[in-house]
């Protein structure tokens, strides 16, 4: 008996993974049903966009970026711009700062829907998870009315904005909120009264604030923990000086604290969405700018929907970025993953995985595997070349 | 549990929010960008002139543009030169709009069109022939054969500049 408790029992889970729809492999070593263990394992998705952005200028980057992911590609091209914009010495007018911010709450109520389907989903509630997703819909027609695109808006160009918004846009859009406003009340009531939910949600998975502090957990999940964390309300960008947020802040830590920050700030962004169709001033969309970007570094902060989205850009002075540096939220993630899994049955890890909205396709990182008995597989682009040749042949 | 049921009973009543896609279509914005279109002017001449800034423009590089001379006899735009060859490869084609804008003409315009499927990477690419959009009405098509000096300007005089 003792014997067989010293052997490792490993469960792998993907990378064709059987709850989300994008590739992460994970391996959980459990005793018994409880997980012992955890560890993942990203870059299935790799797609070298930071290195293609070093290929193209600055206009072509910012539609190459917007397409880093499928949910929050608004605030990539904000992040982008933003960076672009303060190296370049240009200040965006206020009105195009208003419908940058308009557009990226938007993009979050949609993501935040479109994440709470996909967790109703995971705990097995599909009810919930069909209604969401008809909801979202109205959001998603608001995005497409206001840019003429469901996911890509394109929303932002060098130097402002490209869209415009008018009277009765505006209106439509007011009407919308007030529908949605109702529907996320009564998931708020499902989300903190059905007991089946609760089952999936209450005192699963909680993460400690100095925990979340220590594995520099970022967005909602941070937030959820009690962690004061959020650009928009630290170093407040663009719009967001003239139209501030207030911080949603939950001290329980566990998956239904995270289910209630999302959905508050769902009420936030509504709130900010009205504040910004009544007060935004008439004006200029647009400002000029140059297509060589004067030398230098920049760092660029903003709040995605699942949490803050780091840019390094680095121009050498010619139309073309020397290196763009992309640190997506669901990175920084994944460590609270790891940790707060033990302990838990493996039936919980669905949920925990979708708790904090994991996104892959922001996972496409380089990573250069050190090991002893491997040597490094580092490639040159003609090596590369070479060997797919041969792979394919 | 009955007022579980009544639940039940008011949705089933409500109207389905899903569309049934090839027989029943959804609308698109009027801002939708979908499929290019190549515009002509009311007598039947191309508004594109070969100019290629939107090949220029686009981020995707998706765009080729092949520009030739215009002669009064063989005329396919205004001004001295027009595009021989337009493709566009709608496989790398992000729709972002932006040749739109680049345009001076307002010769290519993003439609409503976005049932685009082909079976092989050749039916990808997108002919001038397939772009351009057929002449209204009674108008010539091109080429035309028209009376030297009368299309001299390729880019027509903008009526409201601020547009």
């Amino acid at each position: 008996m003792t014997e067989a408790k010293k052997e490792k029992f490993i469960v792998p889970i993907g990378p064709q993974h059987p709850a989300l729809k994008e590739p992460g492999n994970f391996e959980f070593t459990v005793d018994g049903e409880i997980v012992t263990d955890a560890t993942v394992r990203l870059g299935f998705v790799h797609r070298g966009i930071e290195k293609a952005c070093e290929t193209r200028n600055y206009t072509q980057d910012m539609y190459l970026l917007e397409r880093v992911c499928g949910i929050c590609s608004h605030v990539h091209a904000t992040a982008f711009v933003l960076g672009v914009e303060k190296l370049a010495g240009v200040q965006a007018p206020p009105r195009a700062e208003a419908i940058r911010v308009l557009a990226a709450e938007l993009e979050r109520i949609h993501s935040h829907l479109l994440w709470f389907g996909v967790a109703a989903h995971e705990a097995g509630f599909d009810t919930l998870f069909m209604y969401t997703w008809r909801d979202r819909e109205v959001v998603m027609d608001i995005l497409e009315t206001l840019s003429g695109s469901r996911v890509h808006y394109s929303v932002n160009i060098l130097g402002g904005v490209k869209i415009d918004i008018d009277q009765k846009l505006s209106d439509l859009i007011k009407k919308d909120m007030d529908f949605l406003e109702e529907r996320t009340e009564h998931y708020m009531k499902v989300v903190t009264t059905d007991e089946t939910f609760l089952g999936r949600t209450r005192g699963i998975g909680t993460l400690s604030r100095d925990r979340a502090k220590l594995l520099g957990a970022v967005g909602p999940t941070a937030r959820a923990s009690g962690v004061k964390r959020d650009v928009r309300v630290n170093a407040p960008y663009s719009g967001y000086k003239e139209f501030p947020v207030k911080m949603v802040i939950d001290q329980t830590g566990d998956l239904e604290a995270r289910f209630v920050v999302r959905l508050k700030e769902l009420y936030e962004s509504y709130r900010l969405i009205r504040e910004i169709l009544e007060k935004i001033q008439p004006g200029e969309i647009s400002t000029r700018i140059k297509r060589k970007i004067p030398e230098g570094e920049v760092i660029s902060r903003v709040e995605a929907p699942r949490g803050e989205l780091f840019y390094f850009i680095k121009s050498n002075g010619t139309e073309m970025p020397d290196r763009v540096k992309v640190r997506t939220p669901s990175l920084c993630n994944w460590g609270t993953i790891t940790d707060v899994a033990v302990g838990h049955k493996l039936a919980d890890m669905p949920m925990l995985l979708a708790g904090i909205d994991p996104c892959f396709s922001c996972n496409d990182r380089m990573v250069e595997i050190r090991s002893d008995s491997q040597p490094s597989q580092m490639m040159n682009w003609d090596g590369l070349r070479k060997y797919g040749i041969e792979y394919y042949k | 549990m009955l007022k579980g049921l009544f639940t039940t009973l008011k949705i089933a009543l409500e109207k389905p929010v899903t569309t049934q896609y090839p027989e029943q279509r959804r609308p698109v914005h009027t801002r939708f960008k979908g499929r290019h279109t190549l515009k002509r002017y009311e007598n039947g001449l191309e508004k594109c002139i070969g100019c290629a800034l939107c090949a220029a423009a686009c981020p995707a590089d998706a765009i080729f543009v092949e520009a030739s001379e215009n002669t009064d006899e063989e005329r396919y735009s205004p001004g001295e030169r027009y595009a021989s060859t337009y493709e566009i490869n709608m496989l790398r084609c992000i729709f972002c709009g932006f040749c739109e804008d680049s345009c001076p003409t307002e010769a290519i315009v993003l439609g409503d069109q976005y049932e685009m499927s082909f079976g092989d990477r050749h039916s990808s690419i997108y002919t001038k022939e397939l772009l351009l959009e057929p002449v209204s009405g009674d108008a010539e098509t091109t080429p035309q054969k028209t009376k030297p000096g009368e299309f001299t300007r390729s880019v027509p005089v903008m009526q409201d500049p601020q547009d």
